[in-house]
This record gives structure tokens, sequence and C-alpha cells, in this order.
């Protein structure tokens, strides 16, 4: 089920929100455990059990690390079996097929293996149970001794397909303990509705324009087209998984819990490393947390620094998807942040903020190029075609679609930054009077969510691009 | 559970990872998808198929027993019987997206209703043959046959993969 659906929107929503606040408290967490089950299995009715396994396994080796915690050679044989299990099933998942394609490669063989479709949202909830195991470890947080509660942390419906990657130290207190009031299910409709129209109406949008212009050879796109291509994709996975994201916080505050943002206006960071703490913020802290600092971190020579960001972004790529293009995308990101670090960084704090914005836009623009290339000899032509080594410098498509869309790009540039959302303030806010203020806002809102819901009734089944991960 | 010791959860921990692993192993048996080609899979079942009695069908004759548009989808295969009164047909669909499957299993439901339908008045032993008619869902292929040797063919079908 998608959140940008009709069903969800009008019916799964409406129906476990009045549950969810009719039953009393003692009930409320069995309610949305369900409800995110019911949620799951909608799409998915095979890999529930794959979920509620994951869910037992990582409870079970909570517990365990939790009792052996007195014997610490006990936790660490523990936690290392929960870590190993954990990757194993994520990496057979999502990573089998492409080893038996390397191997047949390698060895000039054809190594027959079946496929099965990945499980959605195997990446996230296998992430937030690793973090859950290892902070047991670290003793940051206590293990779970109830398996309901901990099955709602991993199985949440706002966060389950799609992140963010929500640490169980954020979550545990909230499971016992949160506010219900109207003001937050009115602050949690509003962050929702935001989120619903950046999908529906901004990243819908771009990415028609996006598979419009992929759909032909790259090698005979004009430099403009290619560009307009390559932005369009941008807004699209940006508007997409932000208002996911935006989404999942605001269905959060409905049901009294509060996620952190995941995304800080990523389009207006100054470095590749500013971009990366705006960009899919819980994965970064994750990676960083359980990886990065584990290496070593910075607390170690440069030659070392080097190697453990290197490691880290390579495997941010593979979690992104099991292809070559991923890994070269992550790669990419690795060597721009270890350069920014250690060689050209400080060159980018003494110029202005729009050359550095310019620099920074044009890095991320080259690197979605890898991210939505099909091969990486596509990709190698979509660049070449972005220089204008393809069919020149413009063409008719190419113009076309700048004049026909010069609506949405202006939309989708004052909503990437914060002239959008002061704008949105100043229309709201334009009256003194507390009353008038409020009626304005709603209305603002309720002319949007109907926009969106427009928008999603005339457009085809339109997933989350972060549901392939 | 509070006073339990940790070997209770570590026993538990590795009967939920067998659990896992069979059920792993049940998801590659059963819905593992095959990456064979639609014409290395439709070969098998055309080598299959009693080209005596059946003959293979276009996109018309699709449309008009099915209600669906060969173009949707990856792959057709459709065999039916020339005779007016012979229900038998086989056909062989790989779908495009697997959003199409429920698609085309609706199509057949409603296509098998119609045809009992029409042949109980003249043809009851037909009628029978629809009643026992084979289908399959295997990843991105449907299967469906109403044949005496409608076993034969979804072996056919089932080895291809």
């Amino acid at each position: 089920m998608l959140f940008s659906s009709v069903t969800f929107l009008f019916f799964f929503l409406p129906v476990v929100l009045v549950l969810y606040y009719i039953i009393p408290a003692k009930g409320k967490n069995i309610v949305l455990l369900i409800a995110s089950l019911v949620f799951y299995a909608w799409g998915e009715p095979v890999y529930v059990a794959l979920l509620l396994l994951s869910v037992c396994l990582n409870y079970f080796c909570g517990r365990e690390i939790q009792a052996g915690e007195d014997d610490p050679r006990r936790a660490k044989r523990s936690v290392i079996f929960a870590v190993v299990a954990n990757i194993l099933i994520l990496g057979f998942f999502k990573y089998y097929g492409f080893l038996l394609d390397m191997l047949s490669e390698l060895f000039s063989a054809d190594i027959p293996y079946r496929v099965l479709p990945l499980p959605i949202g195997i990446s996230f909830y296998t992430f937030q149970a690793l973090s859950y195991v290892v902070d047991i470890y670290r003793k940051k947080v206590k293990a779970q001794n109830n398996i309901l509660s901990f099955a709602l942390y991993i199985c949440m419906f706002p966060k389950l397909i799609a992140g963010p990657v929500v640490r169980y130290a954020d979550f545990e207190q909230q499971l016992t303990e949160r506010r219900f009031s109207v003001g937050r299910i009115g602050q949690g409709s509003r962050y929702f509705i935001i989120g619903l129209a950046k999908k529906a109406i901004l990243a819908n949008t771009a990415g028609a324009i996006f598979e419009q212009i992929s759909a032909g050879p790259a090698s005979s796109m004009s430099a403009l087209t290619a560009w307009i291509g390559c932005i369009s994709f941008a807004f699209q996975i940006y508007f997409d998984f932000s208002g996911y994201s935006d989404m999942a916080v605001g269905l959060g505050k409905m049901f009294g819990f509060e996620f952190r943002k995941n995304f800080d206006y990523p389009y207006t960071a100054t470095s590749i490393a500013d971009f990366w703490r705006r960009w899919h913020i819980s994965l970064t802290n994750w990676f960083r947390e359980y990886v990065y600092i584990p290496l070593g971190g910075n607390q170690c020579s440069p030659a070392r620094n080097v190697l453990n960001i290197m490691i880290v972004w390579t495997l941010t790529g593979m979690w992104h998807g099991a292809a070559w293009n991923f890994i070269v995308w992550g790669v990419y990101y690795g060597i721009i942040l270890v350069m920014e670090k250690y060689v050209w960084g400080v060159f980018l704090d003494e110029v202005p903020k729009v050359v550095a914005r310019i620099y920074t836009g044009i890095l991320v623009l080259v690197g979605w190029v890898f991210f939505f290339s099909p091969s990486l000899g596509y990709s190698v032509r979509y660049l070449m075609a972005m220089i204008g080594a393809g069919a020149g410098l413009a063409d008719a498509q190419g113009g076309f679609l700048l004049i026909t869309h010069w609506l949405l790009y202006l939309l989708a540039v004052l909503c990437s930054g914060t002239v959008g959302i002061r704008l949105f303030r100043g229309i709201t806010g334009i009256s003194s009077n507390r009353k008038v203020r409020a009626v304005t806002e709603t209305a603002v809102y309720m002319i949007m969510f109907f926009i969106s819901v427009a928008f999603l009734v005339t457009d085809t089944y339109n997933p989350f691009l972060y549901f392939r991960f | 559970m509070k006073h339990v010791g940790p070997y209770v959860f570590t026993v538990a921990k590795y009967v939920v990872l067998m659990l896992t692993a069979g059920y792993i192993a049940l998801l590659l048996l059963f819905a593992g998808v095959s990456r064979k080609s639609f014409d290395e899979v439709s070969a098998a079942v055309s080598s299959a198929v009693d080209t005596n009695n059946l003959s293979g069908q276009d996109s018309q004759a699709f449309k008009r027993n099915f209600g669906l548009n060969s173009s949707e989808y990856s792959g057709v295969l459709y065999y039916a019987s020339a005779s007016g009164i012979s229900a038998e047909e086989v056909l062989l669909i790989q779908v495009a997206d697997s959003s199409q499957i429920s698609q085309v299993t609706d199509a057949l439901e409603e296509h098998v209703e119609s045809r009992q339908q029409i042949f109980e008045g003249y043809a009851p032993e037909q009628a029978r043959l629809l009643e026992s008619a084979r289908q399959s869902v295997r990843g991105s292929y449907i299967f469906f046959a109403v044949s005496e040797n409608a076993d034969r063919y979804m072996e056919a079908f089932a080895g291809s993969l």
C-alpha cells in the first residue's frame, strides 16, 4: 500500500486513526502493530512472514546479548551472531543474484538461479534491527522484554517501507510515554499534506518528464535535453523521498510519535559533505555510527581515514542496489569527500556561497547520472550528451519541455530551498488576526490536499523510488 | 520471562534462524522466478502441445476469448481447438508487470465461467473438462490449460522454468 494512494488516504488511515484513538492507552500499541502488519501485507503478503521472522530473530538476539552482559566475551559472540545473521539475510535477498551474475561472467559460465523479488523495506528494517542489537551490546539501551513492543519498533508502518531509520534509543520511551493532542494530529496532518503534495504534484510530474527523456538513447540527446532529464530526476528523487519522509514524520505525529527529519534542504548545500549532512540524514548517521566510527573514523592516520571513508561510501552505494552503477555512485562520493577533506575543502570555505552551491549542484547532478543509469555504459553516454557530445547543444524536445513545464521547475526550485516555505508562511500568515490566519492556513492545506488527490487519481501506479532499496 | 537465562534465547534464536532458512528455501522453490526467456518457456510448452487437436491462435482470437490485449504483455502463446464443440485450449502469458497478474487471473476466471455456461447445454463433457482446468502462476508467467492432457502441459511448463 502506498501513502499516496486513494485506498490509504480515504480508507486505511481514517480507520486506523479512529480505532487508535477509541482504544484505551494499553491497547494502542497493539492496534498500531496490527495496522502495520496489514499495511505491509497489503502489498507483500508473502514477505510478512520474513518480517515477523526478523522481528523474532532480533528480539531473541537482543535478549541474549542483554542476559550475557556480565560476560563480555559471551555478549560479543552474541552480537556478532546477530549482525552476521541480519547481514546474511539482507545480503541474500539483495545481492545473491548480483554475485552469481559476477561469478558467471568471471568463469564464463551460465550459473542458473531463481530470482526472488526484493522484500519491500528490508534494507530499512534490517538496519534498524542492527542498530538495536549493537546498541544493546554497547549498553546504550536495554533489550525490550515485550516482543510486541519490539515488533512495533521494527514494523511501525509510517517508517517501515522507506525509513527514516529510527534508532531504538529514540523510540523506546515513546513506546510507553507519548503525548496525544488535537494539536499534534493537526501538526502531523500538515507535515503529511506537504509530503503528499511533494510526491503527487512535484515528484510524479518531474518523474514523467525524466521517463520521457530517458526512454530514448542517451547518444541521441542534446545537451539541453540531457540536462533537463538529469535535473528532472534530481527533483523527482528529492521530492519523492523527502515527501515520503515528511509523510512518515506526519503520520508518526498523528499517532503520538516524534521522528527526526530525514532531509534538510540538501540542494542548498555548499559542499558535498554538507549535502550528505542534509540528504537521507538517518542513513548517513547510521553509517557513521555503526561503520565509520567503529572503523576508527577520523581518529587515526590520514591514510586510514581515507580508507574508512571509501569503505563507508562503497557500502552506501551497495546499500542502494546490487548493481555496478550504485557502487560507482558510492565510490564517486567517497572520492569527492576525501578530496574536500584533504585537498580543496579550505577553498570551498573561502568562495562565495553561490559558487559553492553551483559546485555542489553540478557534482550532485553528475552523481545522479550514475544513480539512474541502468548500466555504466549508459551513464558515460549520458554524461557525454550533457557536454554536447550527443546530438548537439539544444533541440526541439528540450526547448518544448522547458517551455511547457516552466511552472513545475519554478515551483521545484522554490520548494527545494527555504524560499518556498517562507513564501508559504507569508501567505498563510498574511493577517494579524489569529482566527483569519487559522482559516487561511486550513484553506491552503485543504487546497493542496485536493490538488494532490486530483493528481493521484489521474496518475497510474506511482510507487516511491526508495521502495526499491 | 524476566528471570529466564540466556540459554533459552540462544535456543530460540537458532530455531528462528532455521525457520528463516526453511522459509527462504520454500520461497525459492515456489515463488522464485525463472530467468528463462519467454521464447524458451513457450518453446517447451509448444513442444508438448498436441497440434492434431490444437492450433496456434493470433492476438485477435486472444482478445475475443479473454478480453485482453496481447500487446500489453511481454509474451502470449495461445492454442485453441478449431472445433466449435471443443473447450480445449492452452494459454501461456508472461506479464510485463506484477500488477497485471490479477487482471489476467480475473479474465481467466470469467472466461471459464462463460464457457461452462455455453457448453453445459450441448457438450456437457466439455463443461466438465473446464471444471478441471489447470492454472499456475509462477513469477511473471501464467499458465492455463483446458484439456485431457492438461497435466502433461503443466509439467512441460513447470519443467521449463
